[in-house]
């Protein structure tokens, strides 16, 4: 790990001046979102799914940011966030979400982010009727996906976004279709209706920070937030663990099963992987599920290595 | 047997050329060993590469094929007293259908590894909603959208996987559901997050 980190620090110190280019338009990507107002359409496509939905992304002239999203085919699912924080949903089901609070989200990094991804320009195309400039970011071990971006060459925002397996092959697919920065949003365009309902927000305590760990962690992975939350299902204590290396993020929910019998599993929705593995620990059996968008052999071996608080290793 | 000749016969059995023997052989070995089991898979898909073939197990086929299959026992009755041409052509259905059947089995242990080459057609298709892990019969859940028909060759017994396939089915939506809204508000970019979680929702 250490060796790995120090072969990776020599070589970004021959960077390339393309490899600098790209971690540029990385900085300018995320400058964008914060500084740049703008609506439009895009398309979400994975496996098994093809939808289309509006954007309306303002900042005010405080820097204040307000976005909406919704969902133009089917149900018209929609989303309000406020200054990065969501203020409300429209969802089938009833949502709890943790309050970041002690957790505060980590600002993506372009240079730590090249420990982990090679960023790279592989040249130019054309997405909405606008000119992009594409990029590149390729994971430099088996652990992660690697993406796609094309940046809009006017204003850097990301006009498509596709998520690669390490064949190569398209697991999901983001990308305007039309885009628009110039003209003055309207302001009843970022009301919600009356179905985005405000999220039940679980505090972010109650749970001990130790209680479970992971022996292996693909490297540039952290532990972003742990939290002890009653299972919507059973009622039991659900510990959730959230993961993420700058860009890729899985999720850990570990869950006692008091006896009842229940199998390993493993289940892919589009790019996203679910791996089930059972373990016994000094307070009976539990279920760990691993959640993310990572290979299946990465979720796996994560599982695996999940521990109960002074439990070693076998 | 010898490997070798093993793997000839298998290239037999997907040319529909082996005999009732090296049918046998090869549906044994793709029983027990999972290396060959991969190997006939990997075949599976340069064949259908070569061919042009959407693998598309769908329902109607596993049922017809299911359909084939009980038929399988009536023309071997007759064989008997048929006479001989007829008798070849009885024997030659059986095994297409004994060996077409083999393949949708094959192909959906295959679905995971090959999902991504099937995205294009899949989703060029696919019009309705998208789906969360459905049911399962047999437990573990496959792909979502792609689960029907799947066959679970370690499934036990069938009260256990029953609860086994519950257990998992009403907690894996919520847990995945969680992961991505929650992704949406620790995450620095929000929309491809939003996007995901939203094509959860209804189907």
């Amino acid at each position: 790990m250490r060796f790995f980190s120090l072969l990776l620090l020599g070589g970004s110190l021959v960077m390339p001046a393309h490899a600098a280019d790209a971690q540029n338009w990385l900085s300018r990507l995320l400058k964008a979102e914060r500084q740049q107002s703008f609506q439009g359409v895009f398309v979400y496509e994975r496996n098994g799914s093809f939808s289309t939905h509006a954007i309306w992304h303002l900042i005010g002239q405080n820097g204040g940011m307000r976005e909406r999203l919704l969902k133009l085919d089917g149900s018209p699912a929609e989303m309000l966030r406020v200054d990065g924080r969501l203020r409300c949903v429209s969802s089938t089901s009833a949502d709890q979400l943790i309050e970041e609070g002690a957790w505060p989200p980590r600002p993506l990094d372009p240079q730590e982010l090249t420990n982990w991804y090679e960023l790279r320009m592989v040249g130019e195309s054309r997405v909405a009727g606008r000119t992009a400039v594409v990029l590149a970011i390729l994971p430099r071990d088996q652990y992660r996906y690697g993406f796609e971006l094309h940046l809009d060459r006017e204003t850097a925002l990301p006009l498509k976004s596709l998520l690669l397996n390490e064949k190569g092959q398209l697991l999901e697919r983001f990308q305007f279709t039309q885009l628009d920065t110039s003209t003055t949003l309207a302001k009843e365009r970022l009301e919600p209706g009356p179905a985005c309902r405000p999220v039940k927000v679980l505090s972010a305590e109650g749970a001990e920070q130790d209680s479970w760990r992971s022996e292996w962690l693909p490297p540039g992975f952290t532990l972003r937030s742990v939290h002890a939350q009653p299972s919507p299902i059973s009622g039991e204590t659900l510990t959730y663990l959230m993961y993420g290396d700058g860009l890729a993020r899985f999720s850990v929910f570990i869950e006692p099963l008091r006896g009842v019998p229940v199998e390993d599993a493993r289940s892919q929705v589009g790019p996203t992987v679910a791996v089930s593995k059972r373990m016994a620990t000094a307070d009976g059996d539990m279920m760990i599920t691993v959640i993310g968008e990572i290979p299946l052999g990465t979720a796996e071996r994560i599982a695996l290595s999940m521990r109960a608080a002074g439990e070693k290793a076998d | 047997m010898s490997r070798e000749a093993l793997y000839e016969s298998l290239s037999a059995v997907m040319d529909d050329e082996a005999d009732e023997l090296e049918l046998h052989r090869v549906l044994a070995a793709g029983r027990d060993d999972a290396e060959f089991r991969a190997t006939w898979a990997r075949y599976q898909l340069a064949r259908a590469a070569m061919h042009k073939e959407l693998l598309e197990p769908r329902l109607d086929i596993a049922a017809s094929v299911s359909a084939a299959l009980s038929m399988e026992d009536t023309p071997k009755v007759k064989i008997e007293n048929t006479p001989k041409a007829r008798r070849f052509s009885w024997g030659m259905i059986g095994r297409i259908a004994v060996a077409a059947s083999v393949t949708v089995a094959v192909l959906a242990g295959v679905r995971l590894y090959n999902q991504s080459e099937r995205a294009g057609a899949e989703m060029a298709q696919q019009s309705t909603q998208p789906s969360l892990p459905i049911p399962q019969a047999h437990g573990t859940p496959v792909l979502a959208g792609y689960t029907e028909g799947a066959e679970q060759p370690q499934a036990s017994s069938p009260s256990e996987a029953e609860q086994d396939a519950n257990w998992h089915e009403k907690r894996l939506p919520a847990y995945i559901r969680q992961h991505a809204q929650q992704s949406t508000v620790n995450g620095t970019e929000s929309t491809l997050p939003y996007a995901r979680s939203s094509s959860l929702e209804n189907r």
